[in-house]
Order: structure tokens, then sequence, then C-alpha cells
């Protein structure tokens, strides 16, 4: 008897019965922290949101709470609605034209970020932001962290320079970088470039820190450099970052959610979505087998 | 979609299929040649053991070729670790077998101690169970799978039964004295058998719902236990 | 498939070979063509003017000319010389040889002294012009890049200034006539040329700084909303100073060439003589904003077509033109130089 005259067999095993089906789940009763892990406080309720750019609906009815120094991972196949929630968070879309959170809330801390009473400047203040093609501007390393200090009227030298030093620590780029303070952050490599954003961000002392695909750009060891520090900085911050690399969510993120078609279809703790998903859709994308 | 890869853990399954099967069929000719006196059988029976090793060996192959250039995960991942597990448990079966095969060799020169009864019935439970468990890569099935679990016990309770007989034949009649540990190995050898079975079957709970059930010792009640 | 040989990539003969050859020369023939027709102009312009801006002797430059105002030339015949004397020269002349009341002489308007007051009344023109020109444009074309959303409205504006630049120059000087000159009550004057040459100039500012806004890297302007900048800050800051050459470098060759248009300051800024430089005999200092000049494009045109043509005033056309090229030549130069100072400072 040989392998080939073996009766023919099924693809993978079924999914267990016990798992809910939940196909274009609808997720709702999910405004509840991530399954399996330990409690800890939310710092971002995101409540039933719908949201529209102009006519088409890029969210439907998304509900989670993220907690406090944790690292939340949004993934899901391009078009899902991943980085539009992310920029729901600190409000980027407002510049967008016709887009607009049509139903449900945003609660950082407890407060509706739409509120009439939240000022988008500060809501950004707490809620920094980096981007997927790193964006340093063309000013000198040290200008570029000060940046959002010289914005709120910091102007002491002694203060400013403290704020360079430690954003570059806290973004483990000081080393590299402590003897050109004044060169251009154009003339950095890639992978230094993203770190001088981090950098950037950090300086102004949010709660959060968005990225947005922060990775996509770079090569492995600027990567694996990258994810060390989203590592470190969980233990200041929290971190919710877009990305297409399964890998990259596994490695980095505490809790992960996964999104298809503008819907959140499961969101738990990363070890769960990685070993046992409970919804068919999440375990063929994060086996690579749509999206 | 399916991935171009999709048949390397077609393979990979097959393998494992094909690897129980033959270990079942090495242990059910092992105890038919105990029967039956059948020297032939049992030989053959001792020389197809390196069919199993060669199998273990491929599969241990594949399964590390497969998670170290196809990152699997979740049900995938769950699948490669518990048939690489699962090979192990089979290539110990197979071992099991040609011990059994080998006492039978010894055995089939003298009359036997006594008609063969619990025995091959004992083995007939643990086959039972070994081919229960496997099923579960073709269709994963976790009620199954603790089924299989919880028949542990009564293969147990029949080796113990046998030890306690041949013990007393041993006291009594001091001939029977190197047949009757021949059987009680061949006992302690499918109890063994019965043991990798139950092993396999754990695993195979964690692949249909990731849950270690091991040591735990809720699931290894049963009914003949209270 | 056969195996390669030595004749498997030799040329085919074919009508495509032919046409590319064709085509090749046409275009070449073309471009010649463009280059011989403006060698052939300025090279006219050179050596016709040549003689009335440089001297043989040194400072080898007609100083005169670039500094003194236009005069009537004098000529006559004295003790069997013929002379030629510019208007203060020939009153002097009269003055110290006491037989000369009897002298008969031809007079030709302009064709003495230099261009000096046209060469003031320009730049002011300019720098006025492009002042306004850049205030407005640039800031029209903030709001409409930065600020405006998307709508009707503003693509009709687009649109607006798009038409704006295809108006005839002359259009523009009847506007600028009858909007400032007239209705402002602002008579012929500087400030109404300015505005007059700053509205003609306005969609090239307006586009180019469009363009150039929109060349800076979005992600400069999300990095710093994100870091909590207001987007007023966000322009100042970080996206202004990147929009910077781009917006100068075509303003200013927009404005170098809206500076060689007469139509539109004939009727709102330019004088055809007057004796006075723009500063001097103000009686305010606001007056300064209200007084016709001199400039060299109809000072070109006045001496060129109003004026009986004779040996002498084509000397003065051609020197004129040849400053006025040196001008506009400088002012490009200027824009070049800056844009190339300003992008080696601000790269990314």
């Amino acid at each position: 008897m040989s392998a080939a005259t073996l009766s023919p067999m099924e693809r993978l095993p079924a999914p267990p019965p016990s798992s809910p089906s939940l196909a274009v789940a609808p997720v709702a009763a999910m405004s509840a922290p991530a399954a399996d892990l330990p409690p800890s406080r939310p710092i971002i309720d995101i409540d039933h949101v719908d949201f529209f750019y102009g006519q088409s609906q890029a969210l439907h009815d998304v509900s989670l709470r993220l907690d406090e120094k944790k690292v939340t991972a949004f993934i899901g196949p391009s078009g899902c609605g991943k980085s539009t929630l992310l920029r729901c968070l600190n409000r980027m879309n407002d510049l967008i034209d016709g887009a607009r959170v049509a139903k449900g809330s945003i609660r950082i801390r407890g407060i509706d970020i739409h509120a009439p009473a939240v000022d988008v400047i500060e809501l950004r203040k707490r809620v920094g932001m980096v981007f997927q093609k790193s964006n340093p501007f063309p000013k000198s390393i040290y200008e570029n962290i000060t940046y959002g200090l010289r914005l709120q009227g910091v102007k002491d030298k002694g203060r400013l320079d403290a704020v360079v030093e430690k954003s570059l620590r806290g973004a483990a780029l000081w080393d590299e970088v402590k003897d050109r303070l004044h060169a251009s952050g154009l003339g950095l490599s890639g992978g230094q470039q993203q770190r001088l954003c981090i950098a950037r961000a950090i300086a102004v002392e949010p709660d959060i820190i968005l990225m947005d695909e922060p990775c996509s750009a770079l090569d492995p060891i600027s990567t694996s450099k990258v994810e060390e520090l989203i590592h470190e900085l969980k233990k200041e911050f929290t971190i919710v970052i877009v990305t297409h690399n399964m890998q990259q969510a596994a490695r980095c993120s505490d809790q992960t959610a996964f999104f298809y078609l503008g819907r959140l279809i499961e969101f738990a703790a990363t070890r769960t979505i990685f070993m046992n998903p409970s919804n068919p859709q999440t375990e063929a994308y994060v086996s690579g087998r749509f999206g | 979609m399916k991935r171009f890869f999709d048949t390397e853990l077609e393979t990979f399954r097959s393998h494992l299929v094909l690897m129980g099967e033959t270990s079942i069929r090495q242990v059910r000719d092992a105890i038919k040649a105990l029967v039956t006196a059948d020297i032939a059988l049992a030989d053959r029976v001792i020389a197809a053991d390196d069919e199993v090793d060669q199998l273990e060996i491929s599969i241990d192959d594949e399964a590390i070729r497969y998670m170290n250039l196809r990152s699997p995960v979740a049900t995938e991942l769950r699948f490669v670790i518990v048939g690489m597990k699962a090979s192990h448990d089979l290539e110990r079966v197979g071992d099991e077998a040609s011990n059994i095969a080998k006492r039978a060799v010894k055995l089939a020169a003298e009359p036997p101690l006594k008609p063969y009864v619990d025995i091959p019935r004992m083995a007939g439970i643990a086959l039972e169970m070994l081919q229960d468990a496997l099923d579960c890569f073709l269709h994963t099935d976790a009620d199954k799978a603790i089924a299989v679990i919880r028949r542990d016990s009564e293969v147990d309770a029949i080796n113990r039964q046998l030890y306690r007989e041949l013990s007393s034949f041993m006291i009594e009649q001091p001939g029977t004295i190197s047949r009757a540990l021949e059987l009680m190995f061949i006992s302690k050898s499918l109890e063994r058998i019965a043991d990798h079975a139950t092993n396999i079957a754990e695993e195979m709970v964690f692949l249909a719902q990731a849950r270690d059930i091991r040591h735990t010792d809720e699931l290894k009640k049963s009914p003949l236990d209270a | 498939m056969t195996s390669p040989t030595a004749t498997h990539f030799a040329p085919r003969p074919g009508l495509g070979r032919t046409w590319e050859r064709g085509a090749l020369w046409l275009f070449r023939v073309a471009t010649y063509f463009i280059v011989l027709c403006g060698a052939f102009v300025f090279g006219q312009i050179f050596w016709r003017g040549a003689p009335t801006v440089f001297t043989a002797h040194a400072p080898f430059v007609n100083v005169a000319f670039f500094t003194e105002a236009p005069e009537s030339l004098h000529v006559f015949a004295y003790q069997g010389e013929k002379m030629e004397l510019g208007d203060r020269a020939f009153n002097a002349f009269k003055a110290a040889h006491a037989d000369a009341g009897a002298i008969k002489d031809d007079s030709y308007v302009y064709s003495a002294g230099g261009i000096f007051p046209c060469i003031v009344g320009t730049m002011l023109l300019v720098a006025g012009s492009m002042g306004i020109a850049l205030f407005l444009g640039v800031s029209s074309a903030i709001y409409l890049n930065e600020y405006a959303r998307d709508s009707a409205f503003v693509r009709f504006i687009r649109l607006a200034i798009l038409n704006l630049a295809g108006v005839p120059s002359i259009v523009f000087g009847l506007f600028g006539f009858g909007m400032f000159v007239i209705f402002f009550g602002w008579n012929v004057s500087l400030l109404a040329g300015w505005f007059t040459l700053a509205f003609m100039v306005l969609p090239v500012v307006i586009t180019a700084s469009e363009e150039s806004l929109k060349a800076v890297p979005k992600g400069f302007r999300e990095g710093s909303l994100a870091l909590g900048a207001t987007k007023w800050q966000t322009i100042r800051k970080n996206v202004l100073p990147y929009a910077l050459p781009g917006i100068l470098t075509s303003s200013i060759l927009g404005i170098a060439r809206v500076a060689g248009e007469t139509a539109p300051i004939m009727f709102t800024a330019a004088y055809v003589v007057r004796d006075k430089l723009p500063w001097e005999g103000l009686e305010k200092w606001t007056d300064f904003f209200f007084q016709g000049v001199m400039a060299l494009p109809y000072h070109i045109y006045v001496v060129s077509s109003k004026i009986p043509q004779n040996e002498y005033t084509a000397r003065v056309q051609y020197g004129t033109a040849f400053v006025f090229l040196l001008i506009v030549a400088l002012i490009a130069s200027t824009s070049i130089v800056l844009r190339s100072r300003l992008r080696n400072r601000y790269k990314w």
C-alpha cells in the first residue's frame, strides 16, 4: 500500500464544531476586551462605528476595546478598513473630503473624540502617528524631534536638548546619530528615518502611538529594529499597529484584530488568532489562503 | 484559494495515515503470529519494522521542512506539530509489534500455556483505540479522541488481570515461568501500545481545540475506575 | 525555434526604418530652425545695439546712456564741422559761442542722452507688481490647494484663473485703465500699473504656486498635523518653505515676461516723457504711488513708432532693446540662482 492508493482525503480538518460560526460576523457584542488576556484598563473604546468616504461605507459596525500599554495589531487584506479605523483614532480622516463617522463613537479614556469640546489639535498631541512611508521633515534631526514641542511654544534650550536625547534614546537611535544631531534627517537610512519619525512622535509624550504599516518599506534588519522598539515602547505607550505582515503581527502584538470588507471579523489575543482562530475567515487569512 | 504548497501538506497527511495503517497491521500480524504460532509471519513483522522507522524519518523531515519554509499558523501549525509527535508514538508502536513478534517466535517452540483469549482481546481494544485516534487526522473529532483516552483504563485493567493470572501460574508451576514471562511482556507491550494511542488521542484534542489536556487527569477517569 | 546565427540580429529592410529616419530629421530641423530664429533676433539686437551701449575706449560702456534722461539731438554744421549734441550740451555750446545763435540745426527727439528714467520705471513696475502678484497669488494658491474643499465653485475658480491667462494684454490694459485709472481715480500711476501687471501675471503665479505646493509630499503635512500642528502652522513651517523655490522661480519668470508688455502699461502707468525721476519733487510720500513713470518697453514703442524714423532714432531703439534684454536676462538668472540656492537648503 502506498500513499498514492489512499482514498481521497479531505483538506484540512474542519474547524472545531465548538466554535461558533461567525461568517461575515456581526461582532456586535464584542465591545469587550480581547479574549484570554489578563485584565487591563481599556484606553480606546470603539463603539459600533460606521464610517463613510462620501457614499461608500468603509467600516460597518466596528466595536472593540483596546487596552492600555498593549500592542494591538490590525490585520486584514487591502481595503478592509484597518487603516481607516487607525486614522479615525486621531481623526486624520478629517482631512479627507466627505469622510465621516456616521454612527457610533470612539472614546479615548472615556472621552468621545468627536465631541464638540474636543479640539482635534489636542487630540493629536495625545495620539501620535507613524506613517507607512517614513516622512522626516527636510530639517535637521534636532529640529525634527523638537518640531512638536516648538509648536507648543517650548523654547527653553535645555529642555529641548533633554527631550531630543530622551526621545532618540527611546527610539534606539541616540547612539547612531548623537554626533550629527544638526545634520539633515533625510541623510539617514530608511530604517533610521522611520525610527526618527517614531522619536518625533514620542517627543510630544502621547498616550497612544498609531503606526500605519511602519515597516512596509524597510529591509529585514531595519524591520526587526523597529519591532524591537515597539516591544520596548509598550512599557510606556499604547500602540496600535496596522500591518500586512502576519509574522510581524504575531511577533509584536499582544492582541490582534482581523478586518475583512470593513467589518471586524475577530478580535482576540494574538496567540489565539494565530493558534486557534474561531472564525474560518480569520484562519484562511492568517494561513495565507486569501487576501 | 489553493496554494501551490498545499500538496506538501497532503503528502504529509498521507504519510501519517500510511504509517498508522502500517503499525496497526504490524501489531495485528504479531498477535496473529503468536496465536497461530506462525514463525514465518513473525519474522516478516520483525523485518517490516524498518518500514515504519523509515516513515518516521520522512514524516519528521516533511514536518520540519514545512515549518521552516511555509510558516504554518493556526490549524496547519497544530496539524504539523501533532503529526510529528504522532509519528514518534507510531514508531514506538511499531517497535512494540516487533517485540511481540520476537516473543511469538520463542513461544511458538513450546505448547501454549493456555488458550489465547485475553491477549487478542486486549490487542483488539488497543488497535481500535489507535485506529480511532488516527481517524482524527482525516476527520477532526475531539469527542472521539476523548473516548479513546477514556478506554485506556480498559486495557490497563486487562493487563493487571493478566499479570495476576500469570503470576499465579509461575508460583504454582515453576516450569511455566519462561512462557509466562514472555506473555507478561507481550501484555505489557499491548498496554504500551494503548498508551501511545492515548498520547495520539491527546494530541488530537490539541489539533481540534488547541487545548492541551495532557497530565490533567480529568479525562482519564473512566467508568471502570469508579 | 531555430538557433541564433550570425545574421540573427542583422538589420532587416522595411518602411519602419525609413519613417524612423524621416521623423528624426523632421524634429531635428524644427528644433534647429527655432534656435536659428532666436539667434537671428538676439544677434540683430546685439549687433545693432552694441555700438550704442558700448564704447571703443575706457570705460567701454556708454555710461551716459545708462545714467541720463533722454534728450533731443541737435545736428548742425559749425565752422565746417558736423556737430551732434544733446539738449544740454547744445545749450552750453550756444552759451559759449556768441555766434551760435545763428546756427540752424536739425533736432531729433529722444535721440540723445540716455534711458535712465525708463530703467528706473521698469524696475519699479516689476518690483511692485511682483510684490502684489506674489502676495495675492500665493495666498489664493494656499487657499485653493490647502484649505478649499473640492467643490464646483472651486473648480469654477480654477477655470476662471486658467482663462485669465489667455486674456490678451491689451484687454488687461483697458481693464486697468477702466478700473484703476478711472474708477478708482488713481490716474496714470505706478499703483495702477502695478495692479494691472500683477493681475496679468496672477494666473502664472497661482498656477505655479499650486504646482509647487502640490509637489511638497503629503507626508510633510500629515506628519506635522499628527504632531498637533494647526493647518496654518503646518503650511507656514512645513509646506511653504519647501514650495517657495518653485513659487519664486516661476513667478519671477512670469513677471519678467510681463514686464516686457507695453499694452497693459501704456494706459495705466507709462509716460512718454517725464523730466523728473520718481523720487524727485514729491510733496508727500504717498505721491510716489500716484505718479506715472517712463518704462523701457513703452519707450521702445514710442521711439520706434511715434516719432519720425531716421538713423539717429534707430540707434536709440536698438540700444534700448539691448538694455531691456539684459535686464530681463538679469531677472531670469536671479530666479535661477535663487532657486538653486533655496533647493540646496531644502532638499528632500
